[in-house]
């Protein structure tokens, strides 16, 4: 679809141009603009948009290891009033700042973009990607239990839809500006590109469709692109030695699986508990609570785990390379879920993506570590428990299965442990679905009082297909070749009204009895019915096709055949408008039931 | 309130991609400026708590060390001397948890420059805490073939050295062995290099390569008594009893007070003196040892069976005795003593010292090490027979 803001007659006023040089300026113009429709344009925008969130997204790192070292120094301290001191006060100048300046940056981002593709058209404002850079810089760099994976996600998208409005292009890809912008930002942030698409793919967007997954794709890769040249190209981790021996050691990553599954659970009810409580707050309180949580935070630091401020990848290193025992393990990960959901809680901007890791890091290394004790012979490292246990929390608090595989093996860049992870990810994700049957992002909408389609209940969602309609094959089937008295003898004995012709050599046809008597009465039984028949022929339908596809010709046809994809001669039923309208209708009684 | 840009920008598409390439060159400029200065910063700050850190590791504060290099990498990620120094300190922690980590960084730094000395130093040692002796020679020797920043010939030598020292620990003697070969072959003309190395030699138990190396090191420095009582020592042990006697005599008259080397020199002494086959003795006195050496033996075999409760006067000696067996032999050579003096009985002092040093070494392995004449004659023997010949 062309743009006609972008037509090439808009590109100089005709009075300007006065001399040769300025033809030869107008012909290259007008061929260049013959190149750019509006789909060419906006893979290129989108190439832009990589850049553009890639820039902003090494701003905003550079801005949380400034506010960090600014505010709680360069090295850790245990048992030091900074640790108090600076989580609060940061927490009561984020409140004023979210409260005043830049309304609707609380939480994480990832439901803004979403209801910025399925409610506002792909709008968000400009200054809420601006709030969200500062007032997440200050949180997670003064200690608040967040990360900047998500915020950076919400800033790519503002971005990309203030470019988007911008450019005036149309609002259909408008609507997918901020999608295309949330995988630029959350690749740039985590660098991995795979893992930004394939969230984006499943979360926000929720399908799969050429045309935006080469933009979201062109994205991703420039800004990630960009965040290397300038930071590095260093993983988030440094990679131990992952093993992966023998397939019995799957029932440890199964363990593992289903203990993270459970705390997913946990952590998800945590959030879905506070967070409405304290909203409905009185609204004095607002300019406190992320003081609080703040200060929470802090005397959970005080006393002896400064590891649960900030996004903490250090100590997921650290954890990785077996620093901890198993016992701190797991009570940090206990920590963890606590401060996170107090600073979720509290309305402090920031990311989970982070703190998702970081339990799971934790966790996985206790497992890991608990399950070496009692069985000594199990060759998997911490480091390689430390890595499953991030994916297993990512598929069961943030319920993005593919996500979580690729997320793991992208940061990890070791394809030997795919399989212990796509088995801890698969109990994780089925013990959090059947506790927890609402996912946390539509847990998140909806206490918003926002309705976004949940996409995982969309993609889970039972299709009902052409062969779910499906009736029997005919008894009686005319030929095309077969006389007309002779098909009028076939179908006295029927008590059908409509009967399908198989046409020569191909195709198929209907006739109604009243049809074919008259034809018989008016002296045309020694013509082949497919000669006095209508020369437009009944469309196919195939068993395998979705049900919504035969709505379109079960009103103009009485019946509709139902074919054999390998030979459209053989028939495999027949769909009628009662036997489509019967079975929706058993499918919404039993949905409602 | 909302804030929109201002609508300047011309609605046409090569236009459009004009200004959003100005746009991102001119962002690309900003934020290279704004990351130069702030890399620029971290940078001066990792390098003053490297500095911190530096001041810690040497005082063996390595906590503190630890969290001052973490904290420098924080500024500064890349930075390989913090890496190297971090990981040393996690190594040097004696944290058996925190050698994991350390070889991460080490494999990090080590992919990065493979040629490296200090880092495959760093490696190697991780190794050898360890006990691995495969992955320590490797990392040792790639780090005497790597690149030295400074003195690389003392530091290849001490690498060497280090390796040497690993595998002496670990009971890997014919490893250490070779490497002492080639230690030797290296080393500077100085006699402490020569005498460590003689030192190295003998750990490794050999000693005729500790007393050619005690033997340059005395080549140097002629008069150093600690030389010259290794040299006596190794030739002891060598079974080169004139050389040692020379050796020890040297070293007692530069150091009187040595006693170790004092009780060397009179076993030494007391071999020279017993041994029939020595040269330049007469026969006459050769046939004198001979008879002292066979008399000794039927005591220490008499006293022996009477510490283990062997009754060698038995009616009928028990067969699975080997005392018994060797006193049927001693009292079955006893007659041949009276038919030394004959010149063609060449094969009679061979006979007569062979079931002496027999009875020595049975009642050594019996009853355990011997002192003074037997001595010297366990000492003869194990210098005169070959394992195959036992």
């Amino acid at each position: 679809m062309s743009n006609p803001d972008l037509s090439a007659n808009s590109v100089v006023p005709s009075s300007r141009v006065t001399g040769p040089r300025f033809q030869t300026s107008r012909r290259l113009f007008s061929t260049l603009e013959g190149v750019f429709n509006e789909e060419a344009f906006f893979l290129i925008l989108s190439v832009f948009i990589g850049i553009f969130s890639g820039l902003a997204v090494v701003c905003f790192r550079l801005a949380i290891d400034w506010m960090h070292l600014a505010l709680l120094g360069p090295l850790p301290q245990t048992h030091s009033w900074r640790l108090f001191a600076v989580p609060s006060l940061a927490g009561l100048v984020v409140a004023l700042l979210v409260l005043h300046v830049f309304p609707n940056i609380r939480g994480s981002g990832v439901n803004q973009t979403k209801a910025a593709l399925y409610i506002f058209n792909g709008f968000i404002p400009f200054r809420t990607a601006i709030g969200k850079f500062i007032c997440s810089a200050i949180a997670i760099g003064s200690g608040q239990s967040l990360g900047p994976e998500d915020p950076s996600l919400q800033i790519g998208a503002g971005i990309a839809s203030a470019l988007g409005r911008q450019l005036q292009i149309s609002r259909e890809k408008l609507r997918l500006m901020a999608p295309v912008g949330a995988a630029a930002g959350l690749a740039a942030a985590f660098n991995a590109p795979i893992s930004a698409v394939l969230f984006v793919i499943e979360e926000v967007i929720g399908r799969w469709s050429a045309g935006i997954l080469g933009s979201v794709v062109l994205s991703a890769v420039s800004s990630v692109v960009i965040v290397r040249w300038f930071l590095g190209s260093e993983p988030l981790f440094r990679i131990p030695v992952t093993t992966f021996k023998g397939p019995a050691e799957l029932l440890a990553y199964a363990v593992l699986g289903i203990v993270g599954g459970l705390a997913s659970v946990i952590f998800a009810k945590s959030i879905g508990y506070l967070r409405p409580r304290l909203k409905r707050l009185p609204r004095w309180t607002q300019y406190l609570q992320p003081a609080l949580a703040g200060l929470l935070i802090g005397f959970i630091a005080f006393l002896g785990a400064p590891q649960v401020m900030g996004a903490g990848y250090d100590s997921m290193d650290q954890a990785m390379h077996g620093q901890y025992a198993w016992k701190f393990l797991a009570v940090l990960a206990v920590l963890k879920i606590l401060a996170t959901t107090l600073s979720f809680a509290s309305g402090a901007p920031g990311g989970m993506f982070a703190p998702t890791l970081f339990v799971g890091a934790m966790l996985g290394g206790a497992v890991g570590d608990i399950e070496h004790f009692f069985f000594p012979h199990l060759t998997g490292s911490t480091g390689t428990y430390v890595l499953v246990g991030m994916g297993v929390l990512f598929a069961g608090f943030l319920r993005v299965p593919m996500t979580s595989v690729f997320m793991v093996l992208e940061v990890s860049g070791n394809y030997e442990i795919i399989v212990p992870v796509i088995v801890a990810n698969t109990f994780s994700y089925l013990i959090s679905r059947s506790l927890q049957t609402v996912p946390i992002f539509d847990m998140l909408t909806r206490q918003d009082g926002l309705i976004l389609p949940s996409l995982e209940e969309e993609r889970e969602e039972a299709i009902l297909r052409v062969e779910d309609a499906m009736l029997p094959v005919p008894a009686t089937i005319l030929n095309s070749e077969d006389y007309v008295d002779a098909n009028a003898r076939r179908v006295q004995d029927s008590t059908d009204s409509t009967f399908l012709v198989r046409m020569h050599p191909s195709g198929w046809n209907t006739i109604s009895r009243d049809q074919l008597l008259r034809l018989f009465r008016e002296g045309k039984g020694e013509h082949t019915l497919g000669s006095v028949l209508p020369p437009q022929s009944l469309p196919g339908l195939y068993p395998d096709l979705p049900l919504d596809s035969a709505l379109r010709y079960v009103n103009d046809y009485a019946i509709v055949p139902v074919v054999n994809r390998a030979n459209s001669r053989k028939l495999e039923g027949v769909i009628s408008r009662d036997s489509v309208f019967k079975r929706y209708g058993s499918a919404q009684t039993a949905v409602e039931g | 309130m909302s804030w929109r840009f201002p609508k300047l920008i011309p609605r046409s598409a090569p236009v459009i991609l004009l200004l959003l390439t100005l746009a991102a060159a001119t962002g690309f400029a900003a934020v290279n400026h704004l990351v130069a200065r702030f890399t620029a910063n971290q940078q001066a700050r990792g390098r003053k708590l490297y500095q911190l850190g530096l001041a810690d590791a040497n005082a063996a504060r390595y906590d503190d060390a630890i969290a001052a290099f973490r904290a420098a990498l924080t500024c500064d990620p890349t930075n390989s001397e913090y890496q190297l120094w971090l990981a040393r300190a996690l190594r040097d922690s004696n944290d058996p948890r925190r050698l994991d980590e350390a070889e991460s960084y080490l494999i990090a730094l080590w992919q990065r420059s493979p040629q490296d000395a200090a880092v495959n130093l760093a490696l190697a040692r991780v190794a050898a805490h360890r006990g691995s002796i495969e992955d320590a020679t490797r990392y040792y020797h790639n780090a005497m073939y790597g690149v030295w920043n400074a003195d690389p010939d003392s530091n290849r030598t001490n690498a060497r050295i280090e390796l040497i020292k690993f595998l002496l620990n670990q009971g890997a003697f014919k490893n250490a062995e070779s490497e002492l070969i080639a230690l030797a072959t290296s080393l500077p003309p100085d006699p402490a290099s020569h005498f460590r190395a003689a030192q190295l030699f003998a750990q490794a138990r050999d000693d005729a390569g500790a007393l050619a190396q005690y033997e340059e090191a005395l080549h140097l420095d002629p008069s150093n008594p600690a030389a010259l009582a290794g040299a006596g020592q190794s030739a002891y042990h060598a079974g080169d009893y004139a050389a040692a006697q020379r050796y020890l005599q040297a070293a007692i008259s530069a150091n009187p007070q040595d006693a170790s080397t004092l009780q060397l020199l009179a076993s030494t002494d007391l071999v020279l003196r017993t041994n029939p086959f020595q040269s330049h003795i007469s026969d006459a006195e050769r046939n004198r040892r001979m008879a002292a050496a066979f008399a000794q033996a039927e005591k220490r075999l008499t006293e022996c069976a009477r510490q283990t409760g062997v009754d060698l006067n038995a009616a009928t000696p028990s067969p699975m005795s080997p005392l018994s067996s060797l006193q049927s032999r001693w009292i079955a050579t006893q007659p041949d003593l009276a038919r030394l003096h004959s010149p063609a009985e060449a094969d009679l002092p061979d006979n007569i010292m062979d079931i002496v040093f027999q009875i020595e070494q049975q009642t050594a392995a019996i009853c355990g090490q011997p002192q003074g004449v037997d001595l010297a004659l366990l000492l003869i023997s194990q210098k005169v027979r070959t394992p195959a010949n036992e």
